[in-house]
């Protein structure tokens, strides 16, 4: 029971030191209650043949315009084309009027070529804009991403297990041989 | 059962467990990759262990309002300090900020309220000068203005936001000791509490870290959904 009692206790202590509010972290803002922009919106990048795809997964009570993202060549060799987005929800505001936004995650495409066959390694810039529900904007971020491959992408780093369960099979396999092969003898051809 | 069908059976095991613990992991990778097609975002920040470390970095507030002059309205230098000796309500925005936007009415309301016991708010456009007339003129906003890009932007810097968003607000009291910062769209009621704590500095009933301390309290109090 005292136990019990003890571990609410330390359960409530990180409660509130985790709800700590603002001015108690020494800090003279309410700047917590908002994310850093690259944590509310994470952007990744992948080629697939004469596609580039820009991918961002957005958190929740974030959101991203349809119409501020770009996605230009940044590489002197490469021209990408205007970038494919699917429609975005509607949002109607009472000052900016309805604008397509996304939440979650949006993924657009581009098609591009490259005219000095891949001499520079490839990059891309993109620009996005959004905001959070709870009333703040965070002005247009441009990032330059290096596109992976697809091919390289999709292809899985080995887990760190996955060694020890084959050096373990193969054991386990020879523990079961030795196990059947005790005790019995050579039965060798005769000479 | 006899030693023979003891080693088959445990051989057996062996084997079974060897192939399970196998199709285990290979699962597991399986199940934690990015189905095929789909592009990998980097985790970013998200690892991190403190949840505040995800939040905007802290801003390094000074202590007093700083020095910082920007064009007015009609283009004219106009110092910050040129308020002196009135509690500022200053404000920093931008046109294409939709939460920036809808704060302005509240912005008139208190400069209509308070203007008489002192205290001004100040609009900072941190966006192009046009844009800011056209939607100064459309919105008859009625308190002062200062329009700037980058010195717009390093005068946010100097309120210690260096990452800029918007829409923020600095609270001072008539010293000019800064007494809050609020990110992200001001409400009446976090604004009446602020204020009201600006009005206990100015008239001496409070120090400082006592009007920072009944802030903070008192906006914990009010952080509930829907006001923000």
């Amino acid at each position: 029971m005292k136990m019990s009692v003890l571990a609410l206790l330390l359960l409530g202590l990180v409660g509130a030191a985790s709800a700590k509010p603002w001015w108690m972290h020494g800090v003279e803002s309410n700047q917590n209650d908002f994310l850093d922009p690259d944590v509310a919106f994470r952007v990744g990048a992948a080629v697939d043949g004469n596609v580039v795809r820009v991918r961002w997964v957005i958190a929740d009570g974030y959101y991203l315009y349809r119409h501020k993202i770009e996605i230009k060549a940044e590489s002197p060799d490469l021209v990408v084309s205007t970038p494919l987005l699917p429609a975005g929800a509607l949002k109607t505001d009472p000052y900016l009027g309805t604008q397509e936004i996304f939440r979650q995650q949006v993924e657009a495409t581009a098609t591009f070529t490259r005219v000095d066959a891949g001499a520079h390694p490839m990059e891309i810039k993109v620009t996005y804009q959004g905001c959070a529900d709870a009333g703040l904007c965070y002005p247009p971020i441009t990032k330059v991403l290096m596109p992976e491959h697809a091919a390289a992408a999709a292809a899985p780093a080995p887990h760190p297990w996955e060694g020890v369960a084959i050096l373990g099979g193969g054991f386990a396999f020879l523990c079961a041989g030795l196990l059947l092969r005790k005790g019995r003898k050579l039965d060798l051809p005769a000479a | 059962m006899n030693t023979s069908g003891l080693r088959i059976g445990a051989a057996a095991l062996l084997v079974v467990v060897g192939i399970w613990a196998g199709a285990r992991i290979h699962f597991h990778r399986v199940s934690t990759q990015n189905p095929p097609g789909v592009v990998s975002v980097p985790a970013g920040v998200a690892s991190a262990p403190n949840p505040s470390d995800l939040a905007l970095p802290a801003p390094k507030i000074p202590d007093r309002l700083p020095q910082f002059s920007l064009e007015d309205r009609t283009g004219k230098a106009t110092s910050i300090a040129s308020f002196e000796g009135k509690s500022l309500i200053i404000n920093f925005w931008a046109t294409w900020c939709a939460p920036c936007r809808s704060e302005i009415p509240l912005l008139e309301r208190l400069h209509a309220e308070w203007v008489g016991r002192g205290v001004s708010v100040v609009g900072i456009a941190v966006d192009y000068r046009d844009k800011v007339l056209e939607f100064a003129d459309r919105f008859k906003i009625g308190y002062p203005l200062l329009i700037g890009e980058q010195d717009a932007l390093d005068a946010a810097a100097a309120f210690g936001v260096e990452t800029p968003v918007f829409p923020f607000t600095v609270f001072t009291d008539r010293r000019g000791e800064v007494v809050a910062l609020f990110i992200g769209e001001l409400h009446k009621p976090q604004a009446d509490l602020i204020l009201s704590e600006v009005e206990n500095l100015n008239s001496g009933r409070v120090q400082l870290p006592a009007a920072r301390r009944a802030i903070e309290e008192g906006l914990w109090a009010l952080k509930s959904p829907g006001t923000g």
